[in-house]
């Protein structure tokens, strides 16, 4: 039986150990602000460069979320898309097996 | 990490744009062979793009201090390829530059060459490798997913470090290794928790619906039966 969840148990123990080790780091770390590597990576562009990540010109201009907030909603509504067309198929194909 | 706006010059914008038009051109063609082929294909091509849509859109913290997400690609690399991939990357990238500004509307095309195109295409040749030898079928998918995840970001390095550093202030070699240490350390787990995820799910695909993964050929039948029978167990 433990080898038919084989695929399962290793998951959520990866899983588990993300969130553990994360949660450890958040504790523990003082400067750990989780800031993501799209920022990390303009501050170093900034420093190489010299060009300060203010004074970088968009050369198509880009409508920007008013708010964190609004992003997070839209990032939330990304995903939801996705979801929802995963759930959508397999719900399909678990549909196509009952009948057969 | 998708380059954002802006930080790539305009010169190097149009190298990448000339370097991923063709390959989605190919795609776009690809892929109109494939449904035209097979309409039972269209709900595997439909999870396989809700994976990219879904993961991509999750910023994930790591023990690093810092966060990143993943690319979600893998999964499509093995079913349908890098071209057809590389179409279906470009859609989620353009919603993003669209009306999330995560990623620029000038760097799309670099955006899609290094998450739709070359991640794809080196997790493809990983599966063409090791499609057919020893190597378990979900030790296959996860090392694919694991890799196309971080070779994305080997080339986003690469990407920044020849279009957003001016030569006269940082040497292209070691402003690559600089990205390199803020993308593939954060990566890391990231792509592994990605390649376990993402086998899990081709349990279930190959548990439900095994004929169109046969009859596309992504795996053989016997490797198939085996697996299913190893997952509805004794």
């Amino acid at each position: 039986m433990a080898h038919k969840y084989n695929l399962e148990i290793l998951a959520v123990f990866a899983i588990a150990a993300f969130c553990i080790i994360f949660l450890y780091t958040s504790i523990t770390a003082k400067n750990s602000g989780f800031a993501g590597t799209d920022d990390i990576a303009a501050g170093k562009i900034a420093e190489l460069s010299g060009t300060p990540s203010g004074e970088i010109h968009p050369i198509i201009p880009q409508w920007v979320p008013p708010s964190a907030e609004v992003e997070s909603t839209l990032f939330a509504l990304q995903a939801a898309l996705g979801g929802m067309i995963i759930g959508g198929v397999f719900g399909f194909w678990i549909g196509q097996k009952k009948k057969v | 990490m998708h380059i954002m706006e802006g930080y790539l010059s305009l010169q190097w914008c149009i190298v990448w744009w000339l370097f991923a038009l063709p390959c989605l051109a190919y795609g776009v063609l690809h892929l109109k062979k494939v449904m035209d082929a097979d309409r039972e294909a269209l709900p595997l091509l439909g999870v396989t793009g809700g994976f990219i849509f879904l993961l991509s859109s999750l910023k994930l913290p790591t023990p690093f201090g810092s966060s990143s997400h993943p690319t979600g690609t893998g999964l499509s690399a093995i079913c349908f390829g890098p071209w057809i991939t590389s179409v279906v990357c470009a859609i989620v990238l353009l919603f993003q530059a669209l009306f999330l500004a995560h990623g620029g509307l000038s760097t799309l095309g670099a955006n899609t060459v290094s998450m739709g195109i070359i991640g794809p295409l080196v997790g493809y040749t990983m599966y063409r490798l090791l499609k057919n030898t020893s190597v378990s079928m979900y030790t296959t998918v996860f090392l694919v997913t694991a890799f196309a995840d971080l070779s994305t970001y080997v080339v986003t390095s690469f990407q920044l470090a020849l279009g957003a550093v001016h030569p006269a202030t940082g040497n292209v070699v070691s402003s690559f290794i600089v990205f390199l240490g803020i993308f593939a350390i954060t990566q890391i787990p990231i792509a592994i928790v990605e390649g376990i995820v993402l086998a899990l799910v081709f349990k279930y695909i190959v548990q439900l619906k095994p004929d169109i993964l046969i009859h596309l050929n992504i795996f053989s039948e016997e490797t198939i039966n085996a697996a299913r029978r190893e997952a509805d167990g004794p």
